[in-house]
């Protein structure tokens, strides 16, 4: 059970057995992109690996998108050097030029970059950032020239140094985020702001959207290991026992009494179906609350084809396959909050919560 | 999936089934669980079925579902059921749930649901007629 390493910071890293349940999935992404098989498993190892060697810098939460993003990102690295390749095939001189003369260009770049994402911040976050970085102003004189408070000047200056990487990896790129959801979903990851990231879904959108896929994996690096969610994929129906036993688990560790625990499990266990009959891949998210009292909440989330009718869905009767009803009305009664978000085509979000006491 | 625990067992004893379920069952082990019941059903020309599902983790619309299928078709092929071993949280979270159970028959336990069976059904574990 103990393995090698430092005691500490291996406590919030995925287990082996998070990093071997993801391997289906990157299978199933490589596998979908590349046919020959022996250069798939290539490829997944290598996801794998790399992987691995991030999962101590990325949320808990995030550590499937991630692996979708590094899955992804491997094999456009792959197409990348093969359609090099071909192009140069035909050419019969060294191709390996040096490559020092780039790096010249490679600075310049990067400073023209800061430069513009400097310019993208406001007149008064780039003045005390600068004040700061630069000037090396402290927070508590600052905060005394501003009227506020050294702890909101030090939290201020997270969220422009958050927002700066952001607006310095768009400028590096030389893009404009195709949707207004890419910036709040960058700068949330940016700035390592769980509640933020839980907001914006900002998993989901990274299943979406490739720029924010591509620029979350420098980012992400950035996000500090909290307090663990549980997380569980959830692509067969043996996925939804590990769901509804994960969540009995955490209930219980919550101090819900036994009834209680049955119906949480309950619940996930409908919700959870819904994710394996309707969608290809999705999770369930368990998380401890401790306010404003102590309480468990659960998110399903799948990329799927959404629900149409979501009111319609929450009656009882409704059914879509099987004639079986979707369950979500019975989930609905078994938990004190439940929240359906859908939208067709890209797949739903089930977010229900349980309080300690409640009724 | 062939090696491992078993996930369930179906004993005869006289002219009653006794399917006990050992552990949570995902919904295709409990697919299959209905299938080899129905199965027994027919080639042991049983009288009576009783289910055990104190086993069960949870017992939600696709279990209560399945439970209610299989009464029906064990109905249709001459067979009673009875559904025994439900826990009270199960049961306060079926009803909860809002599911149908008017049609399944249950009992306490494996005793209740013998004595069941022997009252309604003529079935017994003594040897078969
Ligand atoms: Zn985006």
């Amino acid at each position: 059970m103990a393995a090698a390493g430092r005691a500490d910071s291996s406590r919030d890293r995925p287990s082996p057995a998070e990093i071997t349940a993801l391997i289906p999935l990157v299978r199933r992404i490589v596998a979908s992109r590349v046919p020959d098989r022996a250069t798939a498993d290539d490829l997944v190892q290598e996801t794998l690996t790399r992987v691995l060697a991030a999962s101590g810098r990325v949320e808990p939460g995030m550590l499937e998108p991630y692996a979708i993003v590094t899955a992804r990102n491997v094999v456009a690295s792959l197409w990348r050097d093969q359609d090099r390749q071909r192009r140069n095939q035909h050419r019969v001189v060294d191709l390996r030029p040096p490559e020092a003369p780039d790096e010249d260009v490679l600075v310049q770049e990067d400073r023209q970059a800061v430069a513009e994402a400097l310019t993208r911040l406001t007149d008064r976050e780039r003045a005390t950032l600068l004040a700061h970085e630069v000037s090396g102003q402290d927070t508590r004189s600052l905060a005394a020239e501003l009227g506020s408070t050294a702890g909101a000047v030090a939290a201020q200056l997270n969220r422009t140094r958050a927002r700066l990487r952001v607006e310095y990896l768009l400028a590096v790129e030389r893009t404009e985020p195709p949707t207004d959801r890419c910036r709040p979903v960058l700068l949330a990851i940016s700035g390592g702001d769980r509640r933020r990231q839980r907001e914006v879904d900002a998993a989901r959108h990274l299943l979406e959207c490739d720029l924010c896929a591509r620029l979350s994996e420098p980012l992400m690096g950035r996000g500090r290991a909290r307090e663990a969610d549980v997380r569980v994929p959830v692509q067969s129906d043996a996925d939804v026992v590990a769901a509804r036993s994960a969540a009995r688990e955490v209930a219980s560790g919550v101090g819900f009494p036994p009834t209680d625990l049955t119906a949480i499990a309950t619940a996930v266990s409908e919700v959870t179906r819904n994710i394996v009959k309707f969608a290809d891949a999705g999770e369930v998210v368990i998380e401890v609350l401790e306010e404003p009292r102590r309480g468990i909440r659960i998110v399903a989330r799948d990329v799927g084809p959404g629900i149409p009718d979501v009111d319609r869905a929450l009656r009882d009767g409704y059914s879509t396959y099987d004639g079986l009803g979707l369950g979500l009305p019975g989930a609905r009664r078994l938990m004190d909050e439940f929240a359906i978000v859908s939208e067709v085509g890209r797949g739903t979000t089930v977010t229900m919560t349980k309080w300690v006491g409640e009724r | 999936m062939t090696s491992g625990p078993r996930l369930f067992s179906i004993l005869r004893q006289g002219s009653i089934l006794i399917a006990s379920i050992h552990t949570a069952l995902d919904d295709s082990q409990l697919e299959r669980f209905r299938e080899d019941l129905i199965d027994r059903i027919g080639r042991d020309r049983a009288k009576g079925v009783i289910i055990d599902v104190a086993a069960l983790d949870v017992v939600d619309s696709f279990a209560t579902r399945t439970l209610r299928g299989i009464a029906e078709m064990a109905r249709l092929r001459g067979a009673q059921t009875v559904v025994v071993g439900i826990q009270p949280d199960v049961a306060f979270v079926i009803v909860q749930l809002g599911m149908d159970t008017g049609s399944l028959v249950t009992a306490l336990d494996l005793e209740e649901g013998l004595t069941h069976l022997a009252a309604t059904a003529g079935a017994s574990i003594g040897p078969a007629r």
